[in-house]
């Protein structure tokens, strides 16, 4: 390959990847050479200015159509981009709270590494997004991974942080393990790691040999992924890591990084079983493959929103409870994807979208106050409307949104994936109402957030030390997230409209 | 299935490959476990060879028995190089353990036991490093790139997790 050929790419498509890349390694060497007694916060500033560029080249590049570069190892179509600017959004709040996290130990020595290694972590999440090729999947699988297992370990001095790196780094390379496995399989039957050109082999394979392999190799790059999902069988290290690891962290991993599992899960999903999906091969032995695993991820969704809702009800420590919710918001989304209704896009990237919002606005609030004592007991909350009427009322509509509570935008997303798994055919009757009932159960654990907050009374030794200061990184991501939850709770068709008009229903996803 | 000396040759390393494994798992001093697993990874890379990909076997000798198992070394002879691990764990969780890993592996048999493939590629082994090389950097770029971005931020990680952080004695420099 001469330099001609080289240039005669679309580079241009990877603007966003670039930008991160740049600023990332910009930062590293800078933080090199850069006096010790330099504030490292600048670099958090510059960070977040570079996560605004590469979202500006994204939506710039939106008209455009589906890029492919090298052999699809990079390709830019409807779906990628849709969900990279779930990514970038995610990523530019937590880098928000970042800014604004003062652990009680300090951490002035590793705040510029904190900063490139999120940003790091967010470049590997955008691969994952914009790939057709296994191998790069998988690298910019493994860079998220490798730059989340550092980055839950970075309050050295903070024995659950440590405790949190290490059972995070155990899990995954158990995850990756299997998801490599399964990859494996799929690679040998197939000769190829190129997603499409899979789609194109795999009906020649139609014999029940290479059914029972492909269903091996479905099963193991299922429950490796469901890792970064955490949902079952992989969600057990979720409630450690995230009470481990620093709270911008925690909001990382319980947004960029899910919605990064869920873009990879459909991606492979999709292409590589779901080309009877797509409708471009009917072999029946196929079909029935798909159904026979929808079965399958029916049962974990179920099993997910029910370990997720009924543990949660018993914990007391605020970001365990939060762990378990994310764990049933990952069962909820999962319910959504078994259904594979014809708006399964649609309903999936609004439920992410609405979850970034929400949940990220409500670890700023977690964030903000439990930093200064390391007290993360639900009674924090105690007291917090006389204290801080506005925090408490902004608190309460997260959480009144992820209690998906009308008027929010947590009741549009649930009730676009409810009507998916009742709109498909066959109809999911049992999925949805497990999915009723679990909501039901969680509004017990969301309202006693509630109730902490508006009735009951503040702890007394914080007398004069009740005031709370909020920092300006802080209060910019809380405004952000308030006012989306409540718009596209009501006006749920600006971005259902923006995602219809742009991306067409990814009609190039194949292609 | 005929009986050749390929056959022969596979059944040896991968007898030796699956005892390496079980010792590294049923040892008890750390040091012995890294010489079982040096086994492991000397006997596919035997495997490998067999396998007409003489570029994976040459580096899974130097990498994997070369570098990381003298590494492994280095980091126990660094710490507490007598360490032994417990015993852990009841009679009833070693034998659901058992069951489930003999449970996944007739799974797998039964998937692989008969497994039929087209024409099998026969060009592999010529120029197998240049046609590595080719790959790599043409079709591959892209996360050939993003490997070095991991391996930067692994890099940085080990650097921040391994440092010693005290303020005084950074002073003192």
């Amino acid at each position: 390959m001469d330099l001609d050929t080289l240039l005669s790419f679309e580079w241009g498509a990877m603007a966003p990847e670039f930008i991160i890349l740049g600023v990332a390694t910009i930062l590293s060497i800078v933080d090199l050479f850069a006096p010790k007694h330099l504030d490292r916060k600048i670099f958090g500033w510059i960070g977040f200015a570079g996560i605004l560029l590469a979202l500006a080249s994204l939506i710039n590049l939106v008209g455009l159509g589906p890029v492919s570069i090298l052999y699809d190892t990079f390709r830019l179509d409807g779906f990628a981009k849709a969900f990279k600017i779930l990514l970038l959004i995610g990523a530019a709040l937590v880098m928000l709270l970042a800014l604004s996290y003062k652990p009680k130990e300090g951490m002035e020595e590793y705040k510029g590494e904190f900063y490139y290694l999120l940003l790091a972590g967010l470049l590997g999440a955008m691969m994952m997004a914009s790939s057709g090729d296994l191998i790069t999947l998988f690298v910019g699988l493994e860079l998220l991974s490798l730059s989340s297992y550092i980055l839950a370990g970075i309050r050295k001095k903070h024995l659950p942080s440590n405790e949190s790196a290490m059972k995070y780094v155990v899990n995954g390379g158990i995850a990756t393990a299997f998801t490599l496995f399964g990859m494996s399989y799929v690679y040998g039957l197939t000769g190829t790691t190129n997603l499409i050109e899979m789609t194109n082999v795999l009906p020649n394979l139609a014999n029940a040999q290479y059914i029972y392999i492909l269903g091996i190799a479905f099963f193991m790059i299922f429950v490796g992924l469901s890792f970064k999902l955490a949902t079952a069988p992989f969600h057990m290290w979720a409630p450690d890591v995230y009470q481990g690891a620093p709270t911008p962290v925690t909001a990382f991993l319980s947004v960029v990084s899910k919605t990064a599992g869920f873009v990879i899960l459909i991606r492979i999903l999709l292409t590589v079983f779901g080309n009877a999906f797509a409708g471009n091969s009917g072999v029946a032995a196929m079909t029935n493959f798909l159904v026979g695993m929808q079965d399958y991820i029916a049962f974990l969704a179920a099993a997910t929103m029910i370990i997720g809702n009924v543990v949660a009800l018993r914990q007391r420590n605020i970001k365990r409870v939060f762990a378990y919710s994310s764990i049933a918001h990952a069962g909820y989304l999962l319910v959504a994807v078994t259904a594979m209704s014809s708006f399964m896009f649609d309903a999936l990237w609004f439920y992410l979208g609405a979850y970034l919002f929400m949940n990220v606005g409500a670890f700023a609030v977690i964030q903000l106050l439990t930093q200064h004592t390391d007290n993360e007991d639900i009674g924090v909350f105690a007291g917090l409307y006389k204290r801080a009427p506005w925090l408490a009322v902004a608190m309460g509509v997260f959480i009144l949104s992820l209690a998906g509570i009308p008027g929010t935008a947590g009741f549009i997303g649930k009730l676009n994936i409810f009507i998916g798994a009742l709109a498909s055919e066959p109809a999911h009757y049992v999925l949805a109402s497990v999915m009723i009932a679990t909501t039901v159960i969680s509004y017990f654990y969301y309202f006693g957030v509630l109730t902490q907050m508006f009735f009951r009374p503040a702890a007394e030794d914080e007398g004069e030390g009740g005031k709370i200061r909020v920092p300006v990184g802080l209060s910019i991501a809380l405004v952000i997230c308030v006012v989306a939850t409540i718009v596209f709770g009501l006006f749920p068709n600006i971005a259902l409209d923006f995602f219809h008009t742009n991306f067409e229903g990814f009609a190039d996803f194949l292609q | 299935m005929t009986f050749s000396g390929e056959l022969l040759a596979f059944l040896c390393l991968a007898l030796v490959a699956v005892i390496g494994g079980v010792l590294l798992l049923n040892l008890t001093k750390v040091v012995h476990m890294v010489v079982a697993l040096v086994f492991t990874f000397i006997s596919l890379a035997g495997i490998y060879v067999l396998l007409s990909a003489e570029f994976v076997a040459v580096v899974q000798v130097l990498i994997y028995s070369g570098a990381i198992t003298i590494i492994m070394l280095f980091g126990i002879m660094l710490t507490r190089h007598n360490d032994t691990s417990e015993p852990k764990g009841g009679a009833l969780k070693k034998i659901f353990l058992f069951l489930g890993v003999l449970g996944f592996g007739v799974a797998v048999y039964i998937g692989i036991y008969n497994l039929d493939f087209n024409p099998q590629a026969t060009t592999l082994h010529e120029n197998n490093t240049e046609q590595i090389g080719m790959a790599l950097y043409s079709k591959y770029i892209i996360p050939f790139e993003l490997t070095s971005v991991l391996l930067l931020v692994a890099l940085i990680g080990a650097i921040i997790l391994a440092k010693n952080d005290n303020k005084k004695e950074a002073d003192k420099e």
